[in-house]
């Protein structure tokens, strides 16, 4: 069975570039568009892994993480920001990556494989 | 005296009555003999009547005779007092109390009365006198009175002493005579009065007696007429102590404000000095000056001011007759007279370990004296050689406590003895022209100071203005970087997708893949752009640690092997074995020497040599690229540090920029020139704990 990976992040087209990008790899993916919407979503499902954008209206990332992991500390989340400063807030050391946004996603697919692999075994 | 009145009385009553006596006698005798002579009785008669008479005439006529005499006598002498001036006349007496007594008693008299008259008005006049006399010393002003010819009718009292002048020798001789020179001045006055007959005012007003008096003085010409001739009369008034007073405080403000307006050590001494030799200042023919050297040990001779010759001494006190300023504020700064004299002094090195006269008004901070430099021995040959006089003072420059250095005067030209009073001024003088040294010191250390804060404000300036770029590119790279992976990601995604549909589609799929390819690779470029600005405002943390500088370099010219050897470049590797560690993040020094080199790649032609120095200093470790390229076409080369400055078509200029903020956090510096054999140098230095 496929790993089910939540997407949160605001902007529709990225969101849907990451799905579709993911899907190809062979993931389950399921899109969240917003932070709020992002922890529901991990409230009432199971997934193997969050991709975490940081900017975002209502509930941004990094509020979002504290969230998630206080209810599920084994949930691995990848952050994927286009800014690399939140490097600096200590809230962004508990996920389990850090990656800069790019428009080449092979960096994103490499961390979510090395982290779903290690898991695995 | 009454006996001899009445002897003579007697005497001349006897004389005039005689004549009587002798005709009674007669007419006695006659009437007894009246019987013989009866016939011829009235002859007799008539006859000795008419002797009578004839003796009474005699004798009437010697008395009158004699009275007359003496009247005369009386009338002459008093004339004769009269004529003396003395109007009541001594020793006259008038006897009888006929009208010509009473006539002569009257003028007696009246000679009193004339007398008394006289005398009151000669009191006055005398008082007058007296007074004029008063007024005359009481004023400070010297009186020359002079005829058509030049030639001295009259000169006061104060003038004679002031020149040192025979006040009984005056008279007669020409101006010429008394003033060593007539000044062109005075000289145009005294014709322009004789021309036009107004009054000339000449002020200050440099005069030099042939005595070699020399004063500074407003003097007054005016006409005067005296009987009808022409006269000239100079009214000169001393105004050389009030001058020295003023000139004094505007010298003091001419030195400070020369000290601030330019900063040429130079001209504050040039203005000391001057202040020292001018007429109206100090008045001494010459001046120098030495200062002890910055090594304390060598007095080294600074500034000299005074003629060279008498001839140009001369030249000098005839154009400098007022007070013209004496710092000239222009540039042409420039030293017209005494040039040998200042060559002399700028060349003097005198070691404090001499003992010369110099030396010992320097160490005991006291003024020295020489009367007779060339049979004094203490002087030091030196001295005597440089100064070539007589006679000249020392005087030490004392500012707080140090002696600083010191001033020598002489008179060498007007040989007028060097007074007390003047040393003392000199003193004076020489304190405040410590302090304006020593200000002038403290100005340019002050300077240095200011300059050194400007240069840290300058860089916090710079690093203000860096932030505030920083702030607005990392916030634009965040606002763009965002849309950018997304058309990045899409293009990638368009690209890969016609690759499957490519072996159906072919062309057109083709077409699309290769569009799509443009797109996905300019928008990693711009990502890249966007990568190295946020890299440059990003607040770095190092992890700094002890490391060799030279790894570092084997590291990165070891990773850049393949661009050498593409360019044919050749690397040299100049490593100072015993390098010091410094404290530094391996991996930010690394990202400093890859850019340096790789910078110096981008600047060197193929064939080109890029040479990398390792040196250890004094607390610091220095590495040095330099390359055979092009070099920095710009007039200040360090301007490639700027952030955006490029001259490549592709880079973002933000290289170097890294660069130099990686180099400051270590407490670096770094900076570039042009070789003088072409291409740039690169100097880092690092501080070394």
């Amino acid at each position: 069975m496929a790993d089910k990976i939540l997407i949160v992040e605001d902007e529709q087209h990225q969101r849907e570039l990451y799905a579709m990008e993911l899907e190809d790899e062979g993931y389950d993916v399921d899109q969240a568009s917003n932070g709020k919407e992002g922890v529901d979503k991990v409230k009432n499902n199971k997934y193997d892994l969050v991709v975490m954008d940081i900017r975002m209206p209502e509930m941004d990332g990094i509020e979002a993480l504290g969230k998630i992991l206080s209810r599920d500390k084994k949930i691995p989340i990848v952050i994927y920001t286009a800014y690399s400063n939140y490097k600096s807030n200590f809230m962004t050391w508990t996920a389990d990556a850090y990656v800069t946004k790019s428009s080449n996603l092979d960096e994103l697919k490499g961390k979510i494989k090395e982290i779903l692999t290690s898991r695995a075994s | 005296m009454l006996k001899k009145i009445s002897k003579f009385l007697s005497v001349a009553l006897f004389i005039f009555h005689l004549p009587d006596v002798l005709l009674a006698v007669y007419f006695f005798i006659l009437f007894r003999e009246r019987s013989r002579i009866a016939d011829h009785g009235i002859l007799y008669v008539v006859a000795g009547l008419g002797v009578y008479f004839l003796v009474r005439i005699v004798v009437l006529s010697a008395g009158g005779n004699f009275f007359y005499t003496r009247r005369v006598r009386v009338i002459r002498e008093i004339i004769e007092q009269f004529k003396k001036g003395r109007f009541a006349p001594q020793g006259v007496d008038i006897v009888g109390d006929d009208g010509l007594a009473t006539v002569l008693k009257e003028l007696v008299m009246v000679g009193r009365h004339l007398d008394n008259l006289v005398s009151t008005q000669r009191d006055e006049i005398d008082k007058f006198h007296e007074l004029y006399q008063n007024i005359v010393f009481s004023i400070s002003s010297y009186f020359v009175v002079m005829d058509d010819e030049n030639a001295i009718v009259f000169a006061n009292e104060g003038f004679c002493k002031k020149f040192q002048l025979d006040v009984d020798d005056i008279a007669g001789r020409g101006i010429e005579e008394i003033f060593y020179f007539v000044n062109a001045r005075l000289k145009g006055g005294i014709d322009k009065v004789k021309k036009e007959g107004s009054s000339v005012i000449l002020e200050k007003t440099h005069l030099l007696s042939v005595n070699k008096v020399s004063i500074i003085a407003d003097i007054k010409i005016s006409n005067i007429l005296i009987q009808g001739r022409r006269q000239i009369i100079l009214i000169i008034d001393d105004v050389t102590n009030k001058l020295r007073k003023d000139y004094q405080i505007s010298l003091m403000s001419q030195i400070s404000e020369s000290i601030q307006s330019d900063m040429e050590i130079e001209r504050v001494l040039y203005t000391i000095l001057t202040g020292v030799t001018s007429g109206s200042g100090l008045g001494f023919n010459r001046a120098m000056l030495f200062l002890v050297g910055e090594d304390t040990k060598t007095l080294e001779g600074k500034m000299a001011v005074g003629p060279d010759s008498f001839e140009e001494a001369i030249e000098i006190w005839s154009a400098t007759t007022s007070m013209t300023p004496v710092v000239q504020k222009d540039d042409s700064f420039a030293i017209e007279s005494g040039k040998e004299l200042l060559k002399g002094v700028l060349k003097a090195r005198l070691s404090l370990d001499d003992d010369n006269v110099l030396v010992r008004a320097l160490m005991k901070k006291t003024f020295i004296h020489v009367h007779d430099a060339f049979v004094d021995e203490s002087v030091g040959d030196e001295i005597r050689e440089l100064v070539d006089v007589k006679e000249f003072v020392v005087v030490p420059i004392v500012a707080i406590n140090r002696s600083i250095g010191v001033i020598v005067v002489d008179n060498k030209f007007n040989q007028v003895p060097i007074g007390n009073d003047s040393i003392e001024l000199l003193t004076i003088f020489s304190s405040q022209a410590a302090l304006s040294i020593e200000s002038f010191n403290s100005l340019v250390a002050v300077k240095k100071e200011m300059d050194n804060i400007s240069r840290k404000q300058d860089a916090i300036v710079e690093s203000e203005k860096m932030a505030a770029v920083g702030r607005i590119a990392a916030h634009i790279a965040h606002e763009i970087r965002n849309p950018l992976v997304t058309m990045g990601g899409y293009a990638r995604r368009i690209v890969q997708q016609s690759k499957t549909l490519s072996k159906e589609s072919g062309k057109t799929a083709v077409n699309i893949s290769k569009a799509g390819s443009i797109i996905m690779k300019e928008s990693e470029r711009l990502e890249k752009i966007l990568s190295n600005v946020m890299d440059f405002t990003r607040p770095s943390k190092y992890i700094k640690e002890f490391s060799s500088i030279n790894d570092v370099i084997s590291d990165t010219v070891d990773l850049l092997k393949n661009l050498f050897l593409e360019k044919k470049i050749q690397v040299q590797f100049d490593a100072d074995g015993d390098l010091p560690l410094v404290k530094s993040d391996f991996n930010q020094i690394k990202q400093v020497v890859l850019n340096l080199i790789q910078n110096s790649i981008d600047a060197t032609p193929t064939g080109g040599i890029i040479r990398v120095t390792t040196r250890a200093e004094e607390e610091r470790v220095v590495l040095m690229v330099e390359d055979s390229g092009t070099g920095i076409d710009e007039e200040d080369p360090n301007v490639v540090f700027e952030p955006f400055f490029t001259t490549k078509v592709t880079g973002v200029g933000l290289g170097l920029a890294n660069v130099k903020k990686i180099i400051k956090d270590h407490n670096g510096t770094i900076e570039v020139a042009n070789r003088e054999v072409g291409g740039a140098v690169f100097t880092v230095m690092f501080p070394v704990p």
